[in-house]
């Protein structure tokens, strides 16, 4: 019973609270600074003219790193793929590869990495994955 | 005590391997063997016909075509299998035995094999065609039991099927149906 004004208040403060819900805010969908830097990682153009070539080049390049592709489109230039993370295989990566004609007659690469549901941020594994595209890329020009 | 450290551990080490390495994207030494091993070459310039052909060779092996994409040269097939082998239900009976009915291992009961193919023209004129084949299967646990604890079933694992063989019996089939000769470089 000397409980009962106590319990009136925490009730009422919750009816206030789902009474006052937070709005979303008008820049909800605004790209942050996080995303934008992350996009930059993600992202790089490739002295490539046909498309077809540059996703043969990517689809080569996930065979040569294990991975398993699971879509590719030529129309929309999408690849993705996943593989089981050595040595334990019980991590799961999962990947995204987009490429789209540039004005200037090359094609932009965007790599998107997931490990384990949670987005790759790192700058180095991009970097990696960009270095083995690119060669990729020259021996299948050669 | 003992087990609510061992368990402490077993998260601590759990949250350790959980942190994305930087090698996913490295080449593995071992890449350009594997990549001699998936690949065979055909001097056709009807990839077409490669792409059909390996459907058809896949579908022999009991295979069904999951996802395919002309355009890239791209067929994905799969087919599940029972995953149970005699030595793993025996040394489940012998360690059943040997703990006096409190473990249960669990043990292989189903795989998924998965065949992914991509044709794509090897060289600038496009008579000569580059078939890969990769190979993987996922296998799931069954249930199990420790003391009166119950280890449910679906644990599963993935691993890459690298036996040579299996390759070799793939492109011989490809070849028969293509009436080429497949050839490594």
């Amino acid at each position: 019973m000397m409980h009962t004004p106590f319990f009136m208040l925490v009730a009422l403060a919750a009816l206030s609270s789902g009474c006052s819900a937070p709005k979303p805010s008008a820049n909800l969908l605004a790209p942050s600074e996080a995303q934008t830097k992350l996009r930059s990682i993600q992202s790089r153009t490739f002295e490539v003219s046909d498309r077809l070539v540059a996703l043969r080049g990517v689809m080569g390049v996930l065979q040569d790193l294990g991975f398993v592709i699971e879509r590719a489109n030529e129309h929309l230039g999408l690849v993705t793929g996943a593989k089981f993370a050595e040595p334990n295989y019980l991590d799961v990566v999962a990947i995204t590869v987009t490429v789209r004609p540039q004005d200037d007659g090359k094609h932009l690469i965007r790599v998107n990495a997931i490990f384990n549901n949670k987005p790759i941020e790192d700058a180095e594994v991009y970097q990696a994955f960009f270095a083995a595209l690119e060669r990729s890329l020259f021996v299948n020009r050669g | 005590m003992f087990r609510s450290i061992a368990c402490g551990v077993a998260l601590l080490l759990a949250s350790c391997q959980s942190a994305p390495p930087k090698t996913f994207f490295q080449l593995s030494p071992e890449a350009p063997a594997h990549k001699a091993a998936q690949t065979r070459f055909f001097e056709t310039k009807d990839s077409d016909a490669l792409l059909s052909a390996s459907a058809a060779a896949l579908q022999d092996l009991g295979f069904h075509v999951e996802e395919c994409e002309r355009g890239v040269g791209f067929l994905r097939a799969t087919k599940e299998r029972s995953a149970m082998e005699s030595g793993q239900v025996t040394s489940r009976v012998f360690l059943l035995l040997l703990s006096f009915g409190y473990f249960i291992q669990p043990i292989d009961l189903q795989q998924q094999i998965a065949a992914t193919i991509v044709a794509s023209p090897a060289n600038s004129d496009g008579t000569r065609q580059e078939v890969r084949v990769m190979f993987h299967r996922v296998v799931w646990k069954g249930d199990g039991a420790f003391e009166r604890n119950y280890i449910p079933p679906g644990e599963q694992r993935m691993e890459m099927i690298r036996d040579p063989l299996v390759y070799q019996q793939f492109f011989a089939k490809l070849s028969k149906a293509v009436f080429l000769e497949a050839f490594t470089l």
